[in-house]
Formats: C-alpha cells, structure tokens, sequence
C-alpha cells in the first residue's frame, strides 16, 4: 500500500523529474530531430511497438492474474524514463538521442499510451474494474505535459536554471527509486517472500527482453551499433515511477497493492538490468573504438 | 635589398574603401586601453556583457565592462603589491576560454608586468621549457591540470601560483554544479597538493592595497615600446620561441583588425563566438583585444571540441561575429543544427591560421548568407598581415591585401625582390612586428633582416596586391626536382563532397626524392565511401601528373593543433618513424 502522502510525493516528484526532462532541451532540438527522423522512428516503434507486445505476450505465457496483467501491460506501454539517460551516458552511447527519444515518446504518450492500454487491454480480455480508464492516464499524461513545457521555457529564458532542472530532475528520478525501494519494500517484505517466481520473471524479464528485442529491431533497421545500443536502454527502460502513480490515482487497497507489484518490482530491476547491460555496452563501445583506432595504424603501416 | 614599397593594393583600398592610412588608438598601453573602453562601454555598450563563459550544456557566467575593469586593477594590485613583482616581470597565464582570463591576462598589463600566454594542454616538459625560457615568477593555472604543478614548480622559478577554473565567476548554483560534474562526473579535477591561491582569494588581497595604491600607478609609466607579450611560437616547426610583442604592436593591430571589419562593425553593437583559444595570438588580438575595444560581447567557448559543444552559446546569444579556423567552419558546416539554423544576427566571419578551402568558404556563405574572408598572419605579426576585404567579390585561395600600415615584399633565397606574379617568401614590415625573439638574438637575426620579418611563407601577388600563399617554405615536396605546393592539392581533393579533410605531404621515396602523399578523412554525413581510387581519379583529372599522389590514405582523423590547424609535420614523423621501424 501507498499512502495518500507518499502518492502526492510521488506526484510532486514526477513534476520535478518532467519538469527536468523538459528543460533537457529545447523546440529546436525537436525540429531538428525531425529533419532526419529514421532514429528517433526506430526508437519509437521499438518503444512503442515492441514493450506492449512484450508485456501483453509474458502475460498470457505466464497466465498472469488480471490484476498482474494490467500492471504488466501498463508498464509496457509506458514512455522511456528519463534514467535511461544516465544509463545511455555510462554506457558511451548516442545520448543526444536517448534524450530526443525519451522526450518525444513522452510527448506523444498523451495519445499514444490510452490507446495502447485500451487495444491491449481489449486483447487480454481485462474487463470492469481491472481496466484502467484511458480518460485518467491522459489526464495524467496532460498534466505532466504542463511541467515538460514550462521547462523547456525556462531553459530558453535561463539556461543557468534550465540546465540546474535538468540535473535536479535526472536525479530525482534515481531519488524516487530509492524512495520506492524505502517506503515499500520494508512494510511489503511478506508480500516478496510469497510472491511466486513467474511474477519476478515477467517484472525483469519485460525490461531484459526488452533491451535485447530493441536491440536486434534497432540492428535490423540498419542502425549503427552505438545507435542500436542507445536504442536498446531506451526501449527496456520505462517510465516505472509514471506507472507507479497512474496505479495509485486508479486502484485503491487489496487491488492497487496486487496492480502495483510488477510496476514497483520492475522499477527495482530495472536499475539493477541496465547496470549490468551498461557495463557490457560500455565494453562494447570501447572495443570499437580501439578496432577503429587499429585500423588506423593499420592504414598507416599499410600505406608504407 | 630594396625598400620598395608596392603601392599596388593602395589603389584596392580605396576601391574597397579601407582607408589607406592606419588609424590610431589614443592610449599609451593596453592597460590605458582596458580602463578607458571598460569606463566607456560600460554606459554605452548595448551587450550587457563584455565576457560570458558558456559550457556545453548552457551553463554560464558573465562579467560585465565594469567588472572587468575593477577585477584586472584587484589582480594588478595583487601582483605588485602582493606578490611583489616589478615592472616587466613575467606572468605565465594557462587558462582555456573562461572568465579568470581576461581578468587575469588584462590585470597582468595593469600590473606592467608581461604576460605570457601559455597552452593549458602543454605538458610538464613543454611548460619547463615555456616557464624557464620566459622567466615566469607567478603562474595563473586551471585548476584541472594541477597535477602538473610538483613536476614544474620543483624545475622552474614559479614563485606564486593563482588557480583558476573552468566556471570561475559563475553564479553560485551554476558554477557549484559545472565544478561538480568536473569533479565527480568527468573526474578532471585532481587533487592540488602544491601551494596556491584560489583567483578569488589572490583578487580579495589585491583589492585590498589598491586604496593604498590605485592601480594606474602601476601602468602610468608603461609606454608604446614596452614588451606587452611573450607569445610562443614554434609549434609547428621545431623548438618554442617567444615572440616579444610590445603594447605598440598590440595597439596597432587592433586597429588593422578592424580595418579589416569595420565595414560590418558597430561599435558597442557586436556580439563575437569565441571558440578559439585565447592563448592563441588570432583569438587573442582579434576576440579579446578588438571586441573589447569597440565594446563588443565576448562569448567565450571553454572547450570547442567537440563542435556540438558550441550548440548552446549559437542559440542562446545573438552572434554577429564568428572567428575560426577551416576545421572549425568545416566542424559546423557538418552539424545538423548549425546548418538548419545557422545564427540569424551573423554579419559577418573571418578565418586565419591555417588557409580557408574555396569549398568551405562558399558553402559557408550559402549557408549563413554572410560573408567570410580569409587573413593572414603569424604569432611574429600580432598577428594580422593582410586580409580580404569583406565587400565586393570574394576571392576565395587568396590571403587578400596586406593591412593599413603593412609593407610586403615577396622575395628570393637571396633576399631580392622576385618579378610579379613569381611564388616569392613573404617579408612583412609594419608595426605589428615583433621586437624579436625573446633572448636568442640566433633565431632572431634568422627571420629578421633590416626591419623586415622573413615569414616562410611563399606566395605570389597578382596586380591589385592581393596574395595567394603558396606553401610553407617547408612543406614543399620536391617531386624529381618539380615543386608541388600541398595546399594545391589538398584544394583538389577537398573538393570532393565525401571528402571531410585532407593532408597532404612528401615522403621519402628512391625513386623521385619525394613522392606526394595524401591523407583523407570520410565525411560522416555522406554515404558514398572515400575510396583511394577515387581521389587518385579526381586528382588525375585536376592536377599535373606530377602532382597527383603517389598514395591515398583514408584515416578516421588527422593530427591537429589546439586550435585546429592539421599538422603535417606529425604525419611526416609518423611516417618517419615506419621508414625507421621497417
């Protein structure tokens, strides 16, 4: 269970961290990603395209109950969280894309998430009080949409305060993880002990499967592998802390506590997925450098 | 030799309308300069700025005329009479762009002391040498290349260090996180375990005996003959020698840069990007100097590199000026936001240090719709020589006319005079000229022959007086006793649209003495492959047989020096070294 305070932190966090993702760039930068938009495309049809199949998928595979399906389905159709960032950074990826991308599937989750939830709620049967009103999670969106947009004013009127939002709002969005990981976790310990092993599967398995399914799409879509990586976080790293809310403003008691798990245990995984997808891409990113570096000296001995 | 001045540009200047005569600026020394422009601008300069410092992310700080000039008086203050150093003392300044240099390198005139300006990347081994050669005693350091300090300080005379940083001036939040991010982040600032005074401190203590002391007493006596700089040069062909700059020649080619502008100047009006260095002599007359002077708005880059880096301050400031290298238009050209929104207040843009591709320069003007020129100078030269007046016809490959007040000759291995239109070194005289080399009358007596500067360079001067270089003495490549000039064919190859940069040099080879050799970078916007092949056809089809290289090699990038000129000479070791190797 979530208090009533804990829900309007939460709230009062997520305006922080949109507020910070807004102030990570400016319109310009938006018109000019969509003067070449095969990238940010990718990464939306991976975003998109990918994470509610995927969601929709593990659930009927693991006969998910449909309290588990919509918290599972409602992850998957989650815009990019602003974390994948700092992943994308650590891992010596394209983060002016990671950025674009996260910003963009934010600004048009206000239709694209309702939509999403509705078809895939539809697919899985999920009826009554189980089915999230796509009415409430675009007001939400809509509402999120207002800080976006009041940070991307202030960095044009102040870059100083702009780029100080972007940063405060980059680390909120660890804060409210751990905040999460604090609050919950002690007063639900019991509820882990029980939870069976098909629900900790689909929490990582949508974020793991995620990135390798990004990765590949990214890949066959003639994405350069720097790209392709970049892509990949952004796909498996949802917006956990959205999710959280929109389960808190929609469920209450016995049912929100069941919604709410593979959201929360999602949110904890995720850290600990892209961690370690980070130092293999990071890896990665520094053994290309060196072949190109090789190939350098290469030319040069060759060129004798 | 004869002392023939070549009237011939005489005539193109009043064409172009530049008056044939170099004005004058009313002040004894560059400290007269900084206190007065500082006192004018301050009221009437329409930029609220006279410097801001801008990080990549959009972070910045400011300082205004005013600041400026009470900041400077502080560091004089601190210096004389803190310190304790005298008239003409050197002060080695290492900072990149930010807002402790002008503040320190303006508070060093004031002082009457003599700056020398110095290269934050050198190593421990190249400031040993910079700072024993000048005989710095106090050195104004970034505080991110500290840990060189137990090295130098144990092997030269540096008796005081200021450190300096990056976000130095920076509002409090702004500056705390861009020194977090150093810090914690990207992990460049080590620790200081050398003693020191933070700049902040070192201005708190100037500040302190200026009532005791005003700072014009320091600079009252500082005439135009006095050494203003110690402006090292050599980089690029062998040891580092310090070229002495007086106040004089520092004040007068002020005014030839702006002979050069005024056209597309109004003073109190211009906002200028600067992206390069201002330890490097262009940036340091040209942006600091000249911009301050007709109270312009500074906008200093700390790292242009990469080019991206300079996004925030494009969109953020309104830029009516930009000075640059090649590679510097050539980076932006090649940057989608440059391109889609190149900076509406552009008026206008000069290049120099290293020759301005015809390519470049063109796309240059299709793109911002503003026009761009081509100057020529040298460290020795304060460094303006001659420059393409930016109204009428462009004339792209030419280093255009020489300055107001600049007498050129093109001359002979024996020092005469060679007939128009023959390739010929260009010797300069004018009162920009260097004194000399600071304490090798060797070196100096090599390059200066009666007043004229001997510069290396070769070029030929067509009829109205415009220039062309030709190469570097040095970089010639003799091809079975056949000159072939790099730049030539470097033009050539540029041309081709796939083609990013290019290099070219001489090797060693048995069979010609020399053979032509060509360096090409893929342009990463283009999907069409550089092929060795290819540019071997293209040159085929463009140059004489003799010019065309013997070899095509592709590489991910080129040498190059802090301000982004390519350097052949690092290819030619590279390639010595194989031969040595093998």
């Amino acid at each position: 269970m979530i208090s009533e305070f804990e829900t309007k932190l939460l709230g009062i966090m997520m305006i922080v961290i949109m507020l910070g993702m807004g102030a990570s760039l400016t319109w310009r930068d938006f018109l000019i990603a969509f003067r070449k938009p095969k990238g940010v495309l990718v990464g939306l049809l991976c975003q998109y395209g990918i994470m509610p199949l995927l969601a929709f998928l593990l659930a009927r595979a693991l006969d998910l109950s449909p309290g588990l399906t919509v918290g599972l389905i409602l992850m998957g159709c989650m815009p990019g969280g602003t974390t994948s960032n700092i992943f994308t950074y650590f891992s010596k990826a394209v983060l002016a894309l990671s950025i674009m991308m996260t910003s963009v599937s934010s600004l048009i989750a206000l239709g694209m998430v309702p939509a999403l939830l509705e078809f895939y709620s539809q697919l899985a049967g999920l009826t009554g009080e189980f089915k999230i009103p796509a009415g409430n999670v675009a007001q939400v969106l809509f509402v999120l949409l207002v800080p976006t947009i009041i940070g991307m004013v202030l960095r044009k009127l102040n870059p100083n305060i702009g780029a100080s939002i972007e940063l405060l709002g980059g680390m909120l969005g660890v804060a409210v993880i751990l905040f999460l990981v604090f609050t919950w976790i002690p007063r639900n310990h019991m509820l882990l002990a029980s939870t069976p092993w098909y629900v900790f599967f689909a929490a990582i398995g949508l974020g793991v499967f995620g990135i390798a399914l990004g990765y590949f799409l990214a890949r066959v879509l003639k994405q350069d592998p720097n790209r392709s990586r970049t892509i990949a976080l952004e796909t498996g790293i949802q917006n956990g802390p959205l999710a959280v809310l929109i389960v808190t403003l929609t469920f209450t008691g016995e049912m929100q506590q069941e919604v709410l798990l593979i959201p929360v245990l999602y949110s904890l995984f995720i850290v600990i997925t892209s961690s370690i997808v980070t130092v293999f891409f990071r890896r990665q990113s520094t053994e290309e450098a060196l072949a190109r570096d090789r190939m350098k000296d290469g030319a040069l001995v060759a060129g004798k | 030799m004869s002392d023939t001045i070549h009237p011939s540009w005489h005539a193109t200047y009043q064409q172009v309308g530049i008056a044939p005569v170099l004005a004058q600026l009313p002040y004894r020394n560059l400290a007269e300069l900084t206190h007065e422009c500082c006192k004018k601008w301050q009221s009437e300069s329409k930029a609220k700025a006279a410097f801001s410092c801008v990080v990549p992310n959009g972070m910045n700080g400011r300082l205004s005329f005013a600041e400026v000039d009470e900041l400077s008086d502080a560091f004089a203050g601190y210096l004389r009479a803190v310190v304790g150093l005298r008239p003409g003392d050197r002060v080695a300044v290492q900072l990149p762009n930010s807002l402790g240099y002008p503040v320190a390198a303006l508070g060093v005139f004031k002082a009457g002391c003599v700056l020398v300006n110095t290269n934050p990347l050198y190593t421990e081994t190249e400031m040993i040498h910079q700072f024993n050669n000048s005989g710095s005693q106090v050195l104004v350091l970034v505080d991110m290349f500290a840990d060189k300090l137990p090295a130098v300080l144990a092997k030269t005379g540096i008796k005081q260090v200021v450190l300096a940083s990056v976000p130095e001036f920076f509002p409090a939040v702004p500056g705390a996180i861009v020194k977090g991010v150093q810090k914690y982040w990207n992990r460049v600032l080590p620790a200081v375990t050398s003693p020191h005074i933070r700049l902040k401190d070192a201005l708190a203590a100037g500040r302190a005996t200026l009532a005791k002391t005003p700072a014009k007493q320091y600079w009252q006596a500082v005439g135009r003959d006095d050494l203003a700089l110690l402006q090292y040069t050599g980089g690029t062909t062998g040891v580092s020698k310090g070229a002495m700059l007086t106040h004089g020649n520092l004040l007068n080619n002020i005014c030839q840069t702006h002979a050069m502008g005024a056209s597309h100047m109004k003073p109190g009006e211009e906002c200028v990007l600067t992206a390069l260095p201002l330890y490097h002599i262009f940036a340091f007359t040209a942006n600091l100097l000249g911009y301050m002077t007709i109270g312009g708005h500074n906008v200093l880059i700390p790292n242009p590199r990469p080019v991206q880096n300079l996004q925030r301050a494009v969109e953020n400031y309104p830029i009516t000026w930009m000075t640059g290298v090649n590679t510097l238009f050539n980076g932006l050209l090649n940057e989608e936001w440059f391109v889609a929104y190149p900076p509406k207040t552009l008026k206008a843009s000069i290049s120099g240090g290293t020759s301005l591709h015809t390519a470049v320069a063109q796309r240059w003007r299709d793109v911002t719709k503003t026009p761009i020129a081509e100057g020529y100078g040298l460290t020795e030269t304060s460094p303006v020589v001659s420059f393409n007046p930016l109204t009428g016809t462009p004339r792209d490959g030419s280093i255009g006319i020489p300055a107001p007040g600049t007498d050129v000759r093109l001359t002979n291995d024996d020092g005469h005079d060679v007939p128009p239109g023959t390739p010929g070194e260009i010797w300069v005289r004018g009162p920009q000229v260097m004194r000399g080399y600071w304490q090798t009358d060797e070196e100096t007596a090599k390059v200066m022959h009666d007043g004229w500067f001997a510069t290396g360079d070769i070029a030929v001067m067509d009829e109205a007086g415009f220039m062309r270089i030709v190469d570097r003495k040095k970089d010639m490549i003799l091809v079975s006793g056949f000159n072939v000039y790099p730049n030539e064919v470097e033009d050539v190859i540029a041309d081709m649209d796939h083609v990013l940069e290019v290099a070219v040099i001489g090797v060693p080879d048995a069979k010609t003495g020399e053979a032509v050799r060509a360096y090409v970078v893929q342009n990463p916007d283009h999907s069409k492959e550089v092929m060795p092949a290819d540019v071997l056809e293209h040159c085929r089809k463009h140059l004489a047989a003799y010019k065309v290289p013997k070899l095509v090699v592709v590489r991910d990038e080129l040498p190059k020096s802090p301000i982004g000129k390519v350097l052949r000479k690092d290819l030619r070791k590279a390639v010595a070294d194989e031969m040595n190797r093998a």
